[in-house]
C-alpha cells in the first residue's frame, strides 16, 4: 500500500503533464479567439462603405494649419496585396485608403461625399458623369496630380482582365479628361448607383504610368508609407502637403499585423495598440467597462444567410422553406448568437441600414411550430425530415447552426451539422452545391449588389439556385430605373416576395465593433472596417 | 481426487464454474484497489463509466436543451456548472459527454488493440520479409506525430464520429503492433513455443495459446495507456473542430466552443477541461494498477 519512489515520481510526472495540458488549454483560450468578426466579408470585390453613424467621441473642427501629433497604432490582419487593383481584405483596403485617395467616399448615411472629386453632375439620360477634381493635389513624390491620372487609373481598372473591376466597370464606354482637372465618364446603360461604383474599394487613384504599385506606395493620400515590414507592420507618417486643409491630424499611423483577434484585443488592453476593429461579439463584450478604452458598435448590412437550394428536393417544394421560416425564432437567435448586437433580420438583404429602401412593414411571420409541422406534413414530411446543415467554422455560424438544430427539431426537422474550415467551405465552390448552408455576407453600400450576385436567376453566387421571373423583373427595375420612387417600390415588393417565397432566412444583421484607447478622439466607425477614415482622428492623450 | 483435478485442467468447459477464474477476478479487483493511487484511479474511471451509462437518467437537463432565458449564467443551484452562451446546462453536457468520449475512445482502443495484437503476433512470429515490410510500413506511419497523422486522415475522411474511430484505429494499431511484436520476438525462441511447434500444433494455437499469454501483461498495460491517449485524442480532435461535430457534448468540442467566451463564462470552459484531466489521470493511475496486477 505504499508508493515506491520511482512510481511516485511517475505519478507526479503524469499528473504534471496532464496539468500542463489543462493549463495550456486554458492559456490558449485566454490568448486565442475566433479569428473572425461578425461583420467579416465573404468577398469584397464591391465597394463597401456604409454605416459609420455613431462617433466614438466628437472631434473638433480642424485648424487650417493643424499641429500633427500622436501616432495611432491599429491592429489589423496582415496584408498580402498592396496594389489597389488586387486588394480585398479589411487591412489591405485600410492601408490603401490612407496612402491613396478615392474620387468619392460614401458617408455614414450612405451618401456620396467629395474626396478627390469636389463636385459632379449627371446628364439627363443618366449616361454621362462629369467630375471636377480638387486643386493643389500632389503625389507623394512631389509631382502634380491631374485628370490624366484618373483616366489612366480607370482605364487600368476596367481593362485588366481577371480583376473584380473588369466586370464592375464593363458598363463604362469611355473615360476622358475634359479639362486639366475635369474627367467625364460615359456609360452604355444608365446605372443609378454609378457614384457608389466609383467608390469601389479598388478605385483608388494611381499616378498615370505607375508600373510598380505592387511594391511601392506613391499616392496622394493623407499618409506616406515610411516603413513596411511584411507580416509585421506598416508605419505611415502624415502627408504634410495633403490637399484637405487641417488633415490629417495625426503625426502617423502604425498598422500592426495580428493574425489573432483575441491577441489584438489583449494588446489593446495592455496598451501596445490603440485601436482594434475586428473582433467577435464575445471579445467585444469583454471590453465593456475597461478603463481607458472606449467601445462602440454601429449597424451594418452584413448578415448570415441560411439558404436552401430551391432547384431540387427538398427545397423545390415552397412549403418546405415556408415551414423552416416558421420554425425559426429570429429574435432568440439575435439575442443568443449575437448577444443582441446588430438588428433583427427580415429574410431579405435590404436591411434597416438602407433607410430609404428598407420596408418596415415587411416582417416575416412569427414562429409557429404547429403551422410549420402542418406544412411539412403537406409536403410529404409528416414523419420528419433529415438534412445536413453546412457551415463555415468562423464567427457565430457554428452557434447559429446549433440553435437552428434545436429550433427546427421541434417541427420534426433533424439537422446534422457539418462545420467546415472557411477555406474548405468556400473552396472549389462547394458552398454553391450543398442543399442547406450558412454563408456570411459582408456589408455593401447599396442593396442592388446582393440581388444581382446572390438572387437573380443564374447569378454568379446564387447559392440557393433561386429562379423567379417576378423577382428577376423587380430586381432589373430597381437596378436600372432613374426614378427613385419606382426603385423604392420595387425594393419593397422584393422584400415582401422574399419573405413569402425566397429560399433564404436572414435572422440578423451584424454590428461592426470598434474599441479605441481614450488617448484618441474623432474616430467614426465604418460598416466596412477597411474604409475607416483616420484623417479626422486626433491625439488627446498625454 | 483425480476427477476434480481433471476438471480444473479443462478451463473452458461451459458446464463448470471455474473457481480459479473467480479467484483471478477477485485478485484483479483486489489489485486495482491495492494502493491508494490505483484505488483512486479505478474509482474515478468507474464513476465516469457509470455516469456514461446513466447520464440520461441523472442529467437535470437535455444534452442540447437551450434555455434562452438562462443563457450565460454562473454556477448556481439550478445549474451546478452554470450555462453556456447558448443557454445549455454545462453540468448535463459534461455528464452526457462522458459516454461520448469513453465510448469512442474505448471502442477505438479496443479495435486498435485487436488489430495491433493480430498484426504484431503474425509479424513477430513470421519474421523475415513479412516482418520487414510490416514494420517499415508502420515506421512510416509512426514517423508522423499522432495528432498530425489524425488531422491528415480526417482531412481526407471528413469530420465525423466514424472518421474519428477509423483514425484512432489507424493511429494506434502500429504502436500496439510494435509492442506486441517486441514481446513475441523475445518469447518466440523459448522452449515452450519450440515444443508446441515441434508437437505439430497449428499456427493459430502457437500464436494465441502459447505466445499470446506471455504478451498479455504488456498488452494490458499498453491498452490502458492507449485508452488514456485515446481520450486525449478524441478531446483534442473535438477541440480542433475536426472530430465529432457540434452540438455533440464532446468535452474537447465544449472547450473549443467556450473558448471565445472564456472572459465572461469561464465555467463553460473549466468543467469540460477538468473532466478531461480527471479522466485521463484516473485512467493513468488505473493503468499502473493493471501493470502491478499482471506483474504479480
Amino acid at each position: 500500500m505504499e508508493l515506491s519512489g520511482t512510481n511516485f515520481r511517475l505519478y507526479n510526472k503524469r499528473l504534471g503533464i496532464t496539468l500542463i495540458f489543462v493549463l495550456l488549454m486554458a492559456l490558449s483560450a485566454c490568448t486565442r479567439g475566433t479569428a473572425e468578426t461578425p461583420g467579416e466579408q465573404v468577398e469584397t470585390s464591391d465597394g463597401a462603405t456604409a454605416g459609420g453613424v455613431e462617433e466614438v467621441t466628437s472631434g473638433e473642427v480642424g485648424d487650417t494649419k493643424a499641429e500633427r501629433v500622436g501616432t495611432l497604432r491599429v491592429a489589423m490582419q496582415p496584408i498580402v496585396n498592396i496594389d489597389p487593383i488586387a486588394i480585398s481584405s479589411d487591412s489591405e483596403v485600410l492601408v490603401a485608403n490612407h496612402v491613396y485617395d478615392y474620387l468619392i467616399d460614401i458617408d455614414s448615411l450612405s451618401n456620396p461625399v467629395p474626396r478627390l472629386a469636389t463636385e459632379w453632375k449627371t446628364s439627363e439620360d443618366g449616361l454621362t458623369y462629369t467630375l471636377e477634381l480638387a486643386e493643389g493635389v500632389t503625389w507623394h513624390d512631389g509631382s502634380p496630380f491631374s485628370a490624366q491620372d484618373v483616366v489612366w487609373t480607370f482605364d487600368r481598372l476596367r481593362t485588366t482582365e481577371g480583376t473584380p473591376t473588369f466586370d464592375l466597370y464593363s458598363n463604362i464606354t469611355g473615360v476622358e479628361a475634359t479639362g486639366g482637372l475635369e474627367v467625364t465618364f460615359t456609360l452604355a446603360n444608365p446605372n443609378p448607383f454609378f457614384l457608389y461604383d466609383l467608390s469601389d474599394n479598388h478605385a483608388l487613384i494611381l499616378k498615370a504610368g505607375t508600373t510598380d504599385a505592387d511594391t511601392t506606395f506613391n499616392g496622394t493620400g493623407p499618409f506616406k508609407v515610411k516603413n513596411y515590414s511584411p507580416e509585421d507592420r506598416i508605419e505611415m507618417v502624415a502627408n504634410e502637403d495633403y490637399f484637405v486643409l487641417g488633415q490629417p491630424r495625426l503625426a502617423g499611423v502604425d498598422i500592426i499585423f495580428f493574425n489573432d483577434d483575441a491577441a489584438a484585443v489583449e494588446a489593446l488592453r495592455g496598451g501596445q495598440i490603440d485601436l482594434a476593429m475586428r473582433m467577435s461579439t464575445a471579445l467585444f463584450s469583454s471590453l465593456q467597462d475597461v478603463p481607458g478604452i472606449t467601445t462602440s458598435s454601429i449597424p451594418t448590412n452584413g448578415f448570415d444567410l441560411i439558404r436552401l437550394r430551391s432547384d431540387r428536393a427538398p427545397g423545390n417544394d415552397p412549403r418546405v422553406i415556408q415551414a423552416l421560416k416558421l420554425a425559426t425564432d429570429r429574435e432568440a437567435i439575435l439575442n443568443v448568437v449575437q448577444q443582441g448586437y446588430g438588428a433583427l433580420g427580415n429574410d431579405s438583404p435590404i436591411g434597416p441600414l438602407y433607410d430609404a429602401y428598407h420596408d418596415e412593414t415587411a416582417i416575416p411571420p412569427a414562429r409557429d411550430v404547429e403551422a410549420a409541422r402542418a406544412l411539412l406534413a403537406e409536403a410529404g414530411y409528416a414523419d420528419g425530415m433529415k438534412i445536413t446543415l453546412h457551415t463555415p467554422d468562423t464567427g457565430g455560424r457554428p452557434d447559429l447552426a446549433a440553435v437552428l438544430k434545436e429550433q427546427w427539431a421541434e417541427v420534426g426537422v433533424d439537422v446534422e451539422i457539418s462545420v467546415e474550415p472557411e477555406s474548405v467551405y468556400y473552396g472549389d465552390d462547394g458552398w454553391l452545391e450543398v442543399d442547406l448552408g450558412i454563408t456570411g455576407w459582408g456589408s455593401r453600400p447599396y442593396p442592388q449588389f446582393y440581388l444581382d450576385v446572390m438572387l437573380v436567376s443564374g447569378a454568379k453566387w446564387n447559392e440557393s439556385h433561386f429562379s423567379d421571373a417576378e423577382f428577376d423583373a423587380l430586381a432589373a427595375t430597381a437596378g436600372t430605373t432613374l426614378d427613385e420612387e419606382e426603385r423604392i417600390k420595387a425594393y419593397s415588393d422584393i422584400q415582401h416576395l422574399l419573405i413569402e417565397r425566397g429560399p433564404i432566412i436572414i435572422p440578423y444583421y451584424f454590428a461592426q465593433f470598434g474599441a479605441i484607447s481614450d488617448n484618441f478622439s474623432g474616430l467614426s466607425l465604418n460598416a466596412f472596417a477597411g474604409r475607416t477614415d483616420f484623417r479626422p482622428v486626433r491625439f488627446v492623450g498625454n | 481426487m483425480p476427477v476434480q483435478s481433471k476438471m480444473s485442467l479443462t478451463p473452458d468447459s461451459p458446464l463448470s464454474v471455474n473457481p480459479s477464474r473467480i479467484s483471478r477476478w477477485a485478485g484483479a479487483f483486489h489489485a486495482l484497489f491495492s494502493t491508494k493511487a490505483t484505488a483512486l484511479g479505478t474509482t474515478i474511471v468507474l464513476i465516469f463509466v457509470v455516469v456514461a451509462f446513466i447520464a440520461p437518467l441523472i442529467a437535470p437537463y437535455g444534452v442540447n436543451e437551450q434555455i434562452y432565458s438562462d443563457a450565460r449564467q454562473a454556477p448556481s443551484a439550478d445549474h451546478w456548472f452554470g450555462t453556456d452562451h447558448l443557454g445549455r446546462d454545462v453540468f448535463s453536457r459534461v455528464l452526457y459527454g462522458a459516454s461520448d468520449i469513453l465510448f469512442l475512445a474505448g471502442l477505438g482502443t479496443a479495435m486498435a488493440v485487436m488489430c495491433g495484437t493480430a498484426v504484431g503476433l503474425l509479424s513477430g512470429y513470421a519474421g523475415g520479409m513479412v516482418d520487414e515490410i510490416m514494420m517499415r510500413f508502420f515506421d512510416s506511419l509512426l514517423a508522423m506525430p499522432a495528432l498530425l497523422l489524425a488531422l491528415l486522415l480526417l482531412g481526407t475522411l471528413g469530420p465525423s464520429r466514424n472518421s474519428v474511430f477509423i483514425v484512432m484505429v489507424i493511429v494506434y494499431t502500429p504502436i500496439v503492433a510494435r509492442v506486441v511484436r517486441s514481446v513475441v520476438l523475445s518469447v518466440r525462441s523459448k522452449g515452450f513455443v519450440e515444443a508446441a511447434r515441434l508437437q505439430g500444433e497449428s499456427i493459430e494455437w502457437v500464436l494465441f495459446r502459447e505466445i499470446l499469454p506471455s504478451v498479455t501483461p504488456t498488452l494490458a498495460v499498453e491498452a490502458a495507456l492507449r485508452f488514456s491517449y485515446a481520450i486525449f485524442l478524441v478531446a483534442s480532435l473535438g477541440f480542433l473542430g475536426v472530430g465529432v461535430q457540434p452540438p455533440s457534448p464532446n468535452w474537447g468540442l465544449m472547450v473549443n466552443e467556450a473558448r471565445p467566451h472564456v472572459g465572461q463564462l469561464p465555467w463553460a470552459l473549466f468543467f469540460p477541461a477538468a473532466a478531461i484531466a480527471i479522466v485521463v489521470i484516473g485512467v493513468n493511475l488505473m493503468a499502473d494498477g493493471v501493470k502491478r496486477l499482471l506483474q504479480a
